[in-house]
């Protein structure tokens, strides 16, 4: 289960720049409650699934044990095997809680003025040596002269790889290879600055592009669902957004939008 | 023939959750097999093992749901019951309307599975004592000679003697010799038990 690796490399929400103009304080005092207790769903929904694991294992040691003892003639050896096995799944289940702690405490994250054009080639080799993996080809399109943004770079960057791994996920459902994934910056508008992920797969049905942000939402049966929310999360706590478009004429084009630094 | 004792096919992508059912089955006397996922055990699996498959919903690569549809295809019998994880309930929903025998949620008491797989266990033996029965039957149907098929057809539309002789253009004496021959071969002991054997092969046929 990868739910762990999402949220270490999350951190806790920042607070917001200041009130938009015209947005009553304490409305936005609330939207920003409403954006971390979303975190805290997301976090939460997570930490059960995991703990639920090493949980079902005591149990059914345990279980297993007062059956063995409740005949005559229980073998010690099997009993000790089972307490062991207990023993090995309750320091599984306080590993899960340290790092729940750990992330809890942690300082708040740094945000610097950042090129966005810098964090992508920054984490290109990640990106290519997991395309070569999927037997896809990586281009770049980056725009010049692009303002800088004000972010923390470790999380804008999660986010990019997200939409990247789930890019490969997706093309990796394409028969015969020639996937194609592109990661292109650009600047919508004046005061925006876009990073885009392009794929040439097979882009989503409109009933996942209504719900593909949701928490737990997932087209792969094997996904979380936790991935996007938390990427639509850290979009959010910087003043940004992310999106999805299909792509022409075929495949997904995922997005954040992130405010251009004054 | 003494049928081979069953065995429990667990399958679960979590080491930690699959041992420790393995060992509660054993506890009480159960053969278990573990699987770290779907497509291990389908490439071990043998459609004449009678048990039953104890299912984890989500795990990577090939899930829970997709086995399940893997061994319809396959026209396997063997029961299947669902572990879920926490906020799986729309899944185990799913499952069950894909033929899932039972559903459980994790964390579970020991008996509720227990009493799950006995059940499950029943079904795949009353599965399996059906599917005998009809190849059974159907050997037995299949042993006719073709004249002898043309008069078991007139015997389940009722027709008397002296029409059958008719129409197949043959003496009464020799319809009743054929009769005679089908309720024989066929091991029936009356003409209403006949019909329903043919209807029981029909249909049976069909649902394949």
């Amino acid at each position: 289960m990868l739910i762990y690796d999402e949220l270490d490399m999350k951190s806790d929400p920042q607070p917001e720049p200041g009130p938009a103009l015209g947005v009553p304080a304490v409305l936005h005092g609330r939207l920003l409650h409403v954006s971390r207790m979303a975190t805290i769903g997301e976090m939460a929904a997570g930490v059960a699934h995991e703990l639920n694991q090493p949980l079902t294992a005591i149990a059914n040691y345990a279980q297993a044990c007062s059956r063995l003892l409740a005949r005559p003639g229980a073998d010690p050896a099997v009993l000790q095997q089972a307490l062991t096995e207990i023993t090995t799944q309750a320091a599984r289940a306080a590993d899960i809680i340290r790092r729940l702690r750990a992330l809890a405490s942690r300082q708040q994250s740094e945000r610097a003025p950042a090129d966005v054009n810098a964090l992508v080639r920054e984490m290109i080799d990640l990106v290519e040596s997991d395309a070569r993996l999927h037997g896809v080809n990586v281009s770049l399109e980056l725009a010049d002269g692009l303002p800088p943004v004000l972010v923390d770079a470790g999380q804008i960057q999660h986010v990019i790889l997200n939409f990247v791994r789930n890019s490969l996920e997706a093309l990796a459902s394409r028969s015969g290879g020639g996937g194609r994934l592109a990661i292109r910056t650009w600047r919508p508008s004046a005061v925006d600055v876009e990073v885009a992920v392009i794929d040439n797969g097979p882009g989503l049905t409109s009933e996942a592009i209504s719900r593909v942000f949701d928490p737990f939402f997932s087209t792969k049966e094997s996904g979380t669902g936790m991935g996007l929310a938390i990427s639509n999360t850290i979009a959010r706590t910087h003043g940004g957004s992310v999106g999805y478009r299909p792509n022409q004429p075929s495949g997904a084009c995922f997005y954040i939008l992130l405010p251009a630094a004054a | 023939m003494q049928e081979p004792s069953p065995v429990i096919y667990i399958v679960d992508d979590d080491e930690g959750v699959r041992n420790s059912v393995r060992f509660l089955l054993k506890s009480v006397g159960l053969t278990a097999r573990t699987f770290a996922s779907a497509r291990e055990f389908l490439d071990s699996h043998q459609p004449g093992q009678p048990g039953c498959v104890v299912l984890d919903v989500r795990m990577p690569a090939m899930s829970g749901l997709e086995l399940q549809e893997q061994l319809n295809l396959r026209g396997a019998v063997i029961p299947v019951i669902f572990i879920t994880g926490h906020g799986d309930i729309p899944m185990a929903v799913e499952a069950m309307q894909h033929g899932a025998f039972d559903f459980l949620q994790k964390p579970f008491r020991d008996q509720d599975l227990i009493d799950r797989i006995q059940r499950a266990l029943d079904r795949d033996t009353r599965n399996r004592s059906a599917l005998a029965q009809h190849d059974r039957i159907r050997a037995r149907f299949e042993s006719l000679t073709p004249r002898e098929r043309e008069v078991l057809t007139l015997m389940t539309r009722g027709k008397p003697n002296k029409v059958m002789a008719a129409e197949l253009g043959v003496s009464q004496r020799t319809v009743e010799i054929h009769r005679a021959r089908v309720m024989e071969k066929t091991g029936a002991s009356s003409l209403a038990q006949l019909v329903r054997m043919a209807l029981d092969l029909e249909s049976h046929d069909a649902a394949r």
